[in-house]
C-alpha cells in the first residue's frame, strides 16, 4: 500500500474539514478524489503531506508514519499545488532547476532530468522565459514540471487544471497518464468529473470530509439506481405527456426544463426505442432526442441529493 | 545545498524590481537630494568678500595706518580671511556704482573717514564696525603716546592693539565638526534598516501558510530551517552589497567624508544590514496580515526610527538621547547612526562598540523570536 489514512480528522473551529477520512491507496493506481468545492479534498491532501495540523487520525506512506522531518518519504513524493508555486524572478528553466536541486544535488543528473521535466510537459521551447510571460496553460504546465522533475514514486495533484485551456489540459491528463505508466503512484483531486472518469484507475468521492463512495467508475455506477438519461425537445410540452411517460416500464424519474423532456430509465434498461415509439403513436411533435448513460454526477446527486458542481 | 539555494535566493532578490528600488535606489536618490539640499545650504552660508569702494584722495593716500588695515582686511592671500573686495575710485564714480548697486559702500576721507552707505544689513553693519574698530584703536594709541610716551617702548601699543580668544574650538575627534554629515549617516542606517524587505520575503517564501513556493519547498527532503538560514544568508549579502554601492556612491561620487577607518565603518555596515535583514523576517513572522501590511510596517517602522535619529531634524537624536535614551538604545537606525558618529568624532572606541553590541542584541532578539515562530513545520490552516 503507497498511502494508508484512518480516520483522519481535522477541524478549523467549529467546522469539521475532515471526518474520519479514510483512504487507501495501492501501488501503480491513479486515484481520483472527486469532491465539489470545500467538500475537504486539498485539506485531505495537505493533511497527508504533513502541511496541516489534525486533530485525529493516523497517515502511512508506504507502510511508515508521515511526519514533516519524514525526509526519506518526501524525496519520493512530488507535489503539484493547486495555485502555481513557481518563482516570477527565475525562468521556466531555473524554476524547475531549483525544485529540482532541494532533491537532487548531483549537477549533471539535475541538468537532464530539467530538460526531461520541460520536454515531458513541452515547455522546451520556453526554457528562458519568465512566468509572467507564460499563459495560463503553459504556467500551469511548468508547475507540474517543477512538482515531477525529481521522478517522484509518488504524485500528488491538486486541481492542476483549473482555468487551463482545453488544449493544455488534455496535455496535461496525458502526462499524467504517461507518468503513471512510468510507474508512479498518482492521486489526482478535482472537481470535474470528466477529467477523473478520463484519467483515473479508481476514483474516491468526496462530500463534507467524507468518503462518500469508492470504486473504478463503472463500479460506481452500479451503485445507483437509475440508468441512461433520455433527453427530447418536445415542441408542445404537455402534462399528459409526462403522465404518460413516468406510465412507461423501467421509468425511475420523468421532468420537463422548459421545452426539454428529460427521463431515467432503470438501471441496465433501454427505454429510448419505448419513448420513441410513443411519441410516434400520439404523434407528438419532436424535435432534438438523445441518450446519456449515468455519470459520476448521477452517482453523486443520487448519493448527497445534491449537484456535484453545487 | 547551501549553494544551490543561496544562488538562487540571490538570482531572485537582485531580480525583484520593487526591492532592488527600495533597497538600492531610493536611497541613493534620497542621499543625492540631500547633497543637492545642503550644498545649497552651505553656498547660502558661505561668506562672500564685501565690495566696497574707497575713495582714493589725497588724505586717503596719507592715512599709511589706515591703507595699511584696509590692506591687510582685503588681501586675496588671506583666503577666506579676506573681508574686503575693494575698488578705488573717485567719489562720484564711487557713488555711481552704490546707486548701481555693484558696492555695498563707500569710504572716503574728509577731514576723517567718511562712510557713505545706500542701505542697513549684515555687510554694511561689517564695513561700519571695520571702520569703527580702526578709529577705536587709533584713538587708544594716540592717548598712550600722548600720556605715556614711554609706553611705545614696552610694548602697549602690540598689545592694545592685538587680540586673544580665551575659547578655543576643539574637536574632539581628528575630523572638523560638520552637522550635515550626520543626515548621511541617517540615510545609511534607514538604508541598512530597507533590508528589512529582504527579510521579510525570504519568511514568505519560506513559510507555507504564506506563499505556495514555501509549500512545495517545505515538502522537499531538506529541513525548513536549514533553507531558511541559506535564504537570510543570500538576504544578507544583497543588502550587504547594496550598502556597499550606496557607501561608494556617497564618498566617491558625493565627496562626503565618513572619515578614515574603514574596517570599522564596515562593520558597521555589516552589524547594520543583519541587524535590518532579521528585523524584516522578525515583523515577517510576528505580524498577522497581507504582506501590503507588513510592508507598510516596515516602511513606517524604517522612517519612524531614522526620524527618531535625525534624518529630518538633526536635533532629534540629541533631544532622544537626553530625555528617553533607553530609546535610543533600542533604535536600530540610532545606534547605526551613532556608530558612524563615534567614529568620525572620537578617538576612543568606547561608545562604537557599545553601540556595536546592542546591534548584536537586537538582532539575537530578532532572529529568536522569528525562530520561535517559523520553526513549526506543520500549519493550523494554509
Amino acid at each position: 500500500m503507497v498511502i494508508s489514512v484512518k480516520n483522519l480528522t481535522k477541524r478549523y473551529g467549529d467546522l469539521v474539514a475532515l471526518d474520519h477520512f479514510n483512504l487507501e491507496v495501492g501501488e501503480g493506481e491513479i486515484l481520483g478524489l472527486l469532491g465539489p468545492n470545500g467538500s475537504g479534498k486539498t485539506t485531505a491532501i495537505n493533511c497527508i503531506l504533513s502541511l496541516l495540523k489534525y486533530e485525529k487520525g493516523s497517515i502511512d506512506i508506504y507502510g511508515k508514519p508521515m511526519a514533516p522531518e519524514a525526509y526519506d518519504l518526501k524525496r519520493k513524493i512530488g507535489i503539484i499545488m493547486q495555485n502555481v508555486a513557481v518563482f516570477e524572478e527565475l525562468t521556466v528553466y531555473e524554476n524547475i532547476d531549483y525544485f529540482c536541486g532541494l532533491y537532487i544535488s548531483d549537477k549533471n543528473k539535475r541538468r537532464s532530468l530539467v530538460i526531461e521535466a520541460m520536454d515531458f510537459v513541452g515547455l522546451n521551447d520556453y526554457g528562458k522565459f519568465y512566468p509572467k510571460k507564460l499563459s495560463g496553460g503553459l504556467l500551469r504546465r511548468l508547475n507540474i514540471a517543477c512538482g515531477i522533475a525529481h521522478k517522484p514514486d509518488l504524485i500528488i495533484l491538486d486541481e492542476p487544471t483549473v482555468a487551463v485551456d482545453p488544449q493544455s489540459r488534455n496535455n496535461i491528463l496525458e502526462g499524467i497518464q504517461r507518468l503513471n505508466r512510468e510507474g508512479a503512484t498518482v492521486i489526482y483531486t478535482s472537481h470535474y468529473m470528466e477529467e477523473v472518469e478520463q484519467i483515473c484507475t479508481r476514483i474516491a468521492i468526496m462530500d463534507k470530509g467524507k468518503i462518500i463512495a469508492t470504486g473504478n467508475k463503472e463500479e460506481l455506477k452500479a451503485m445507483i439506481n437509475s440508468g441512461e438519461k433520455i433527453t427530447v425537445e418536445i415542441y408542445n410540452p404537455e402534462n399528459r405527456i409526462l403522465t404518460d411517460v413516468k406510465n412507461l416500464p423501467h421509468i425511475v424519474s420523468a421532468f420537463f426544463h422548459d421545452s426539454f423532456l428529460t427521463v431515467k430509465s432503470e438501471r441496465d434498461k433501454n427505454n429510448l426505442m419505448v419513448l420513441i415509439d410513443y411519441l410516434k403513436t400520439r404523434q407528438i411533435a419532436f424535435g432534438k432526442i438523445y441518450s446519456e448513460p449515468p455519470t459520476l454526477n448521477d452517482v453523486f446527486l443520487e448519493i448527497t441529493g445534491k449537484e456535484l458542481r453545487d | 545545498m547551501f549553494w544551490h539555494i543561496y544562488k538562487y535566493r540571490l538570482k531572485c532578490l537582485t531580480r525583484s524590481r520593487q526591492m532592488m528600488f527600495w533597497t538600492l535606489l531610493f536611497p541613493i536618490i534620497l542621499g543625492t537630494l540631500f547633497y543637492m539640499a545642503f550644498s545649497n545650504l552651505s553656498s547660502v552660508e558661505a561668506f562672500s568678500h564685501i565690495k566696497i569702494a574707497v575713495v582714493d584722495n589725497e588724505e586717503f593716500q596719507k592715512d599709511t595706518n589706515f591703507r595699511e588695515a584696509l590692506q591687510s582686511a582685503s588681501d586675496p592671500d588671506n583666503g577666506d580671511g579676506s573681508l574686503f573686495d575693494v575698488t578705488y575710485t573717485s567719489k562720484e564714480e564711487g557713488e555711481s556704482l552704490l546707486m548701481g548697486g555693484n558696492i555695498e559702500g563707500i569710504i572716503y576721507f574728509n577731514n576723517g573717514i567718511k562712510l557713505i552707505l545706500k542701505e542697513s544689513g549684515l555687510n554694511q553693519t561689517i564695513i561700519k564696525e571695520f571702520i569703527d574698530h580702526y578709529k577705536q584703536t587709533l584713538s587708544t594709541v594716540s592717548a598712550i603716546i600722548n600720556r605715556n610716551p614711554e609706553a611705545m617702548q614696552k610694548g602697549l601699543i602690540e598689545s592694545s592693539t592685538s587680540h586673544k580668544d580665551f575659547l578655543k574650538e576643539a574637536s574632539a575627534g581628528s575630523s572638523a565638526p560638520d552637522t550635515t554629515v550626520n543626515y548621511f549617516y541617517t540615510l545609511i542606517a534607514m538604508a541598512c534598516l530597507y533590508g528589512s524587505f529582504f527579510g521579510l520575503n525570504e519568511v514568505t517564501v519560506n513559510q507555507a501558510n504564506l506563499s505556495a513556493q514555501a509549500a512545495r519547498a517545505n515538502m522537499s527532503p531538506v529541513h525548513k530551517l536549514r533553507v531558511f538560514i541559506y535564504s537570510m544568508t543570500a538576504a544578507a549579502t544583497i543588502q550587504l552589497v547594496n550598502i556597499g554601492i550606496l557607501l561608494l556612491y556617497l564618498t566617491v561620487i558625493l565627496h562626503i567624508n565618513f572619515g578614515t577607518q574603514i574596517t570599522y565603518i564596515l562593520l558597521t555596515c555589516i552589524a547594520g544590514t543583519v541587524t535590518g535583514v532579521t528585523f524584516g523576517a522578525f515583523i515577517g513572522s510576528i505580524v498577522k496580515g497581507g504582506e501590503g501590511i507588513k510592508i507598510g510596517i516596515l516602511i513606517a517602522g524604517s522612517m519612524t526610527m531614522s526620524f527618531l535619529s535625525g534624518m529630518m531634524y538633526d536635533k532629534m537624536k540629541y533631544i532622544v538621547n537626553t530625555k528617553v535614551p533607553v530609546l535610543g538604545y533600542l533604535n536600530p537606525a540610532n545606534l547605526i547612526t551613532d556608530c558612524f558618529y563615534s567614529l568620525y568624532y572620537y578617538d576612543t572606541y568606547t561608545v562604537f562598540f557599545t553601540d556595536i553590541l546592542f546591534l548584536i542584541l537586537l538582532t539575537a532578539f530578532f532572529s529568536l523570536l522569528t525562530y520561535l515562530q517559523i520553526r513549526r513545520q506543520k500549519y493550523a490552516s494554509l
